[in-house]
């Protein structure tokens, strides 16, 4: 079976006054099915960049990127918008959901879109909210509610249309360290029923609950730490020296 | 760096926020000063000496416009500091003081206001003396002139905006001073409460509504409401339109949106949601501003639309006063011009005991009426009996009017066989009311008989020369003369009125055009979380297209169901039928307005995506 995600060789330039700056300089790698893959480095190391680029809201300047065998870096603007829609889900640090619209109606969103029928629309609103339990607050408006709330409202609306792939970018950078553990663990159980996940994170607490590290360093993939059968304490730690190596590397 | 190099950086950096307020600003002095250079132009002053009508209407449009203008130019500035308030909350956060962003504001102002008065009155120069050329085509006059500079609308213009640009200057340093820290920082991003639509609300709003509409309706002349109210009337119904049209925007319109929203089926289809969801949430904010807008089209469509019928029926009316050319009393004269018909009418004055008491007529026979009825392709009267007469009153009017039914001629009562509501004859030389009697009946009436001539020649328009060589005769009527003032006078009025109505327009329209750019800053951030989870281009523009729409066509539509009956009312009173230049009024205007809908939504569009 294909990869899930097949990411070769792409690259990002950005030119300003003649001079050439590769945010993403060659970089390749996969993810499987069911994989939860953190993605890792330090400011500016283009995790961001890349983020954008896979997630479509960006074009790599070179290199392909394959979703199911299909190549994305070649689709057009609005076979884009579908795409991203129908196959990929996004969960962001600042949650991004719309002020004028409740609960409920950030979550089923992108399913208006689809012309999916009212009825099947709010089972699976129904359902999701119970998952993640904020059944509650489906008719409250974002500014009532708080952080982690939030974040849970921005999962559904990620899994609203049963992505392929979800997309996390620092979803726990704005949250207290509860409600970033139970994210986290929301994350990961996700994982478990078979939801493949992409997460960046500069935060070595964070990555210890993927399966899979691959660490960035000005524009290349520099590491790969796979979690294996060892504990998630025992990965943390892994992934806290594998930082601090990463750090006197900088300094010489 | 000092203040004025951040000023200065602060200019060239955001100069298409800028641009939009300079935009307005020069706008209004070019309209202000076209307006002063006509009022204070002497082709203008010297009609406006001989027609008191076009003076007061002049002075009336100045203080209507300066109000406006005044108005315009406050509200573009408060829109334009409304969306820099994180840049001042910077300044103050870097710990500059208040007294220094205040003067830097102030400054700016005043530099911009400066450049506005410079390249407005440029523009305006232009501007003018091209309207002053269609003013005198409108009014069908002869005067030929150069391009002018009225030095007095110069000066008068340059007071009025410095007066202007010195009290929003005023403004702006005041707000800094009411402006928290905090507010400024989170001034977009505190949640409102959606609003909540009250259905008591919404059918007082329709209500109250309805009750202008009623008494706008009511006929002046027959109403006991008249009666009793006289002038407080057109101010009662002034004041529950603009009430009413509030409530309509308040309440209605937030009750139409949430039941709009609640039902799903509709509302979770494609971006409804948000569109319904987006308006709601800006309306109490906008509710003023809608009535405002509904308001102002209101008038601008009333008096654009009663001015162009008077001056679209003013040819009518004149032929109507005057069918021949020209008529005078005595004998016939060498005519020099391609005359059409040309009759000699005896004409005898008698007076008739009536109900109210005696009334002159002019009597003539049934052969001449024949005549002049046929020169001017009327239907052939029936054959009068000598008992029968016809009357002709070109002033009936059933509301006013008695209905005459017989008269006495010579101690003889004659039967009214039918009445006339046109004359066939120039009123001004024949009188108004005239009786045709058999010609026997008129042979035998002991009253003197006056010869009098009646000549149409073609062009009657054109024959001011003519007109004037034959003013010497008794009794002279003139269509020509009739003509040519009613064209000083409409023409005059006509421009004013457009120009008001344009003014208006375009006013309505730029503060649309601003308070959708406003938002479309603040809600840039939601449009890209839209293009993030995947929603396509081509629903987020047909999103913006729709609640743009509504922004626009909400108080559109009211303001021409406003003017639609005032307009109706206005008609009745002077019993005239204006449905074709209304219509063609209000598409000319819709069309200029859907032009400014139009560059909205692309600019908009542009901004977000």
């Amino acid at each position: 079976m294909n990869p899930l995600l097949q990411v070769d060789a792409i690259q990002k330039t950005y030119t300003t006054g003649g001079h050439a700056f590769h945010a993403l300089d060659g970089v390749s790698f996969t993810i499987d099915h069911g994989e939860f893959v953190g993605i890792m480095g330090p400011s500016g190391a283009g995790k961001s960049t890349l983020l954008n680029v896979l997630a479509t809201i960006d074009t790599p300047t070179n290199g392909d990127i394959l979703v199911d065998g299909e190549n994305i870096a070649k689709l057009e603007e609005e076979a884009l918008s579908d795409f991203r829609r129908d196959h990929l889900g996004f969960i962001f640090q600042d949650y991004n959901l719309l002020d004028s619209l409740t609960v409920r109606e950030n979550i089923l969103l992108p399913l208006a879109v689809t012309k999916t029928p009212v009825d099947e629309t709010r089972s699976r609103v129904d359902a999701l909210a119970n998952r993640f339990g904020i059944t509650a607050i489906l008719d409250q408006y974002p500014y009532q509610i708080s952080g982690g709330q939030k974040q849970r409202t921005a999962v559904c609306r990620a899994l609203i249309s049963n992505p392929k792939l979800i997309f996390a970018d620092e979803p726990t950078g704005a949250l207290d360290s509860k409600s970033a553990t139970d994210l986290l663990q929301t994350l990961a159980g996700l994982n478990e029923a078979e939801t493949t996940i992409m997460m960046v994170t500069h935060d070595a607490y964070a990555a210890s609950f993927c399966r899979r590290v691959l660490y960035i360093q000005d524009g290349r993939l520099s590491k790969e730490l796979i979690r294996g059968t060892t504990s998630r304490d025992a990965f943390y730690q892994t992934i806290l020296d594998e930082l601090k190596g990463g750090a006197s590397d900088d300094a010489v | 760096m000092t203040l004025f190099d951040l000023a200065k950086k602060n200019v060239a950096r955001n100069l298409s926020r800028y641009a939009l307020y300079v935009g307005t600003t020069i706008f209004s002095i070019i309209i202000y000063f076209t307006f002063a250079t006509l009022k204070h132009s002497d082709e203008i002053s010297g009609m406006a000496e001989t027609s008191g009508q076009i003076r007061s209407l002049m002075s009336a449009s100045t203080f209507i416009l300066l109000v406006f203008v005044a108005l315009f130019i406050a509200y573009s500035n408060a829109f334009f500091l409304k969306g820099r308030k994180r840049e001042v909350g910077l300044y103050s956060l870097l710990g500059v003081r208040k007294k220094q962003i205040g003067t830097l504001l102030l400054f700016e102002n005043l530099v911009i206001g400066a450049v506005s008065l410079l390249v407005g009155i440029g523009l305006g120069l232009l501007g003018s003396n091209a309207l002053l050329q269609l003013l005198l085509r409108l009014m069908n006059s002869d005067l030929s002139i150069g391009f002018t500079v009225a030095t007095s609308a110069l000066i008068e213009t340059t007071l009025v905006f410095v007066a202007i640009f010195l009290f929003t200057s005023f403004q702006g340093y005041r707000v800094i001073y009411r402006f928290k820290l905090i507010e400024l920082f989170h001034a977009d991003k505190k949640g409102e409460d959606v609003p909540e639509a009250s259905p008591f609300m919404a059918l007082l709003g329709v209500l109250v509504l309805g009750a202008a509409y009623w008494l706008a309706l009511q006929d002046l002349a027959t109403s006991p409401l008249w009666g009793y109210l006289t002038a407080a009337m057109p101010l009662l119904i002034i004041g529950l339109t603009i009430i009413g049209s509030g409530l309509l925007f308040h309440s209605v319109l937030i009750f139409i949106l949430g039941r709009l929203k609640a039902n799903e089926r509709w509302a979770w289809r494609r971006l409804n949601l948000l569109t319904t969801s987006q308006l709601l949430y800006r309306i109490r904010g906008n509710a003023k501003t809608l009535t405002l807008i509904s308001i102002i089209s209101a008038t601008a469509i009333t008096a654009g639309g009663a001015i162009f019928s008077v001056y679209y029926y003013a040819e009518q009316q004149v032929t109507s006063y005057a069918p021949y050319t020209f008529a005078w009393q005595g004998e016939a004269r060498d005519i020099d011009a391609d005359v059409l018909h040309q009759t000699t009418v005896l004409e005898k004055t008698v007076r008739v005991e009536g109900e109210m008491g005696e009334r002159e007529y002019g009597v003539i026979d049934e052969s001449t009426f024949r005549d002049v009825a046929s020169d001017l392709g009327w239907d052939t009267p029936e054959r009068l009996a000598t008992d029968q007469v016809y009357l002709i009153d070109p002033f009936y009017d059933e509301r006013f009017s008695i209905d005459v039914t017989a008269v006495e001629l010579d101690g003889v009562k004659h039967e009214v066989a039918s009445r006339y509501e046109e004359t066939p004859l120039n009123v001004m030389t024949f009188g108004g009311l005239l009786l045709v009697t058999t010609d026997d009946v008129f042979t035998d009436l002991p009253e003197q008989a006056a010869t009098y001539q009646a000549v149409s020649v073609a062009d009657y328009k054109q024959q001011t020369a003519l007109s004037e060589a034959l003013s010497i005769e008794a009794n002279f009527s003139s269509a020509t003369a009739l003509y040519s003032e009613a064209m000083a006078v409409h023409g005059a009025l006509l421009f004013v009125g457009s120009f008001l109505g344009l003014v208006f327009l375009v006013a309505t329209g730029s503060i649309i055009y601003f308070k959708t750019m406003t938002e479309a800053e603040e809600d840039r951030a939601k449009y890209a979380v839209l293009r993030k989870v995947g929603i396509s281009k081509r629903d987020v523009k047909r999103t913006i297209r729709q609640q743009i729409a509504v922004v626009f066509l909400a108080p559109f539509s009211l303001g021409i169901v406003h003017a639609s009956v005032a307009l109706v009312a206005f008609s009745r009173l002077l019993g005239m039928d204006f449905t074709v230049p209304v219509l063609v009024w209000m598409g000319v205007y819709s069309a200029i307005y859907a032009l400014y809908y139009v560059l909205t939504v692309r600019r908009f569009t542009k901004q977000i995506l």
